[in-house]
């Protein structure tokens, strides 16, 4: 907790310190690693990706924006959208999924799986406040459309995917998870 | 908002669609289609934040990995090739190692000629003249940027891409502080801009709605970000 704060070795980043993105490494690459290992379901794939990753992070550290922080945020998403872009090219991106798409084990109720706090929170006690609410806020969906929310989240399932695992039709899966963030929005604009 | 048939507010499909964006269940032609609009688009590419920040609450499902212990090296060969004139700064890192750098290496080739050149010099160094290539990731704009340290004024070229329609690129100086400084923007082929600038700095381009960025910083996309180096 007392290492040197993500959001200012970002900061050092942008100004292409190297030292400083070797830090950034250090304190991320295991959960970016994790990240990417379970979208990809392949070790060799998210070595490859992991290193596209770290080499757009030294590009778009200038991005990185200070005084919303959350540097860890910041590159989970980076991490996730290399993933995804991954996956969506995938040339059995409709239907044929990798082996590790099969019903997830361990997601059977998602809202107690989420935190009560992250370790990676950077101590803001704002975004804390934010998390509260957002939980909260999945707790009003019902278990299995927040099941779907969070399984498409972490594993980057697309609306294909998700309808074969619920084996409902794709318009069906699109409307339910659309209603779902339009809850989730409304929850959290009250 | 209640009832699901009525009709929904005119910005309520872009918010959605940069929820799923997020979420991630766009196929890749969706995809492809909402990250070029968020490129240019500075109201998209913060709903798409603000559905990152809520999303946020999933991140703790993922466990972390070990990364291959050579990944690092391989990442830092691909970014910094060896023939990269700032290599020197590897190991350093920071604002000014250039100079630092620079005095060490004559230090350590010829310690007299350092001493006697130190007794030498009259005063300040002679004004250095930097240059930086800024080049896109995802589009086709290439700026080439010239400090002429004697005049104390940069001149920055574009290259290659065209100036968007309704919008504008702005450049700005990234120095020590780490905190952007916006420059002004570049809308003719070839802008003169009167600056004091050091080598180390980083220059650093963003597109911005037209008149350039409303607030303190870079509010749409940076595209490209390049260090100044001397010539």
């Amino acid at each position: 907790m007392s290492n040197p704060s993500l959001d200012d070795l970002l900061q050092q980043v942008a100004r292409q310190d190297r030292a400083a993105f070797r830090a950034v490494y250090g304190q991320s690459a295991p959960k970016l690693m994790g990240v990417l290992l379970r979208m990809l379901g392949s070790r060799d794939e998210a070595e490859d990706v992991l290193q596209e990753v770290y080499i757009r992070v030294w590009r778009r550290a200038v991005q990185f924006d200070a005084a919303r922080g959350q540097a860890m945020g910041w590159l989970i998403a980076i991490a996730r959208n290399a993933a995804l872009d991954r996956l969506r090219a995938r040339p059995e991106a409709r239907g044929m999924r990798r082996t590790n798409s099969s019903p997830d084990p361990d997601a059977p109720d998602p809202v107690a799986a989420l935190p009560s706090h992250g370790p990676d929170a950077e101590g803001l006690l704002a975004a804390r406040g934010e998390m509260a609410r957002v939980i909260d806020c999945f707790g009003e969906l019902e278990p299995d459309r927040a099941s779907a929310v969070q399984g498409a989240y972490l594993m980057g399932l697309s609306y294909q995917d998700l309808a074969d695992r619920y084996g409902v039709p794709i318009n069906t899966i699109r409307t339910w998870l659309r209603r779902s963030l339009q809850r989730l929005r409304e929850c959290l604009e009250r | 908002m209640t009832d699901p048939t009525s009709t929904p507010p005119p910005d309520d499909d872009a918010d959605l669609q940069a929820a799923e964006y997020v979420l991630g269940t766009l196929e890749a032609s969706e995809r492809d289609a909402l990250r070029d609009r968020a490129m240019v688009d500075g109201a998209r590419a913060a709903r798409i934040r603000k559905w990152e920040a809520r999303l946020a609450v999933f991140n703790d499902g993922y466990d972390e990995a070990p990364p291959p212990p050579d990944l690092l090296p391989r990442i830092e060969a691909a970014l910094f090739p060896p023939s990269d004139p700032a290599r020197a700064r590897t190991q350093r890192g920071g604002f000014l190692t250039g100079w630092l750098g620079g005095a060490l290496a004559a230090a350590a080739l010829a310690a007299v000629l350092f001493v006697a050149l130190a007794q030498f010099r009259p005063g300040p160094p002679p004004p250095v003249s930097l240059s930086a290539e800024l080049a896109a990731e995802d589009t086709d704009l290439r700026l080439s940027a010239r400090w002429d340290g004697a005049a104390g004024v940069l001149e920055v070229t574009r290259t290659a891409g065209d100036r968007p329609a309704t919008q504008d690129y702005e450049l700005w100086l990234i120095d020590a502080t780490g905190v952007p400084q916006s420059l002004g923007l570049l809308r003719a082929e070839v802008t003169q801009l009167p600056v004091a600038l050091a080598p180390g700095q980083v220059l650093a381009v963003s597109l911005e709605p037209e008149g350039g960025s409303p607030a303190d910083a870079p509010t749409g996309p940076v595209l490209a970000v390049a260090e100044l180096t001397e010539l």
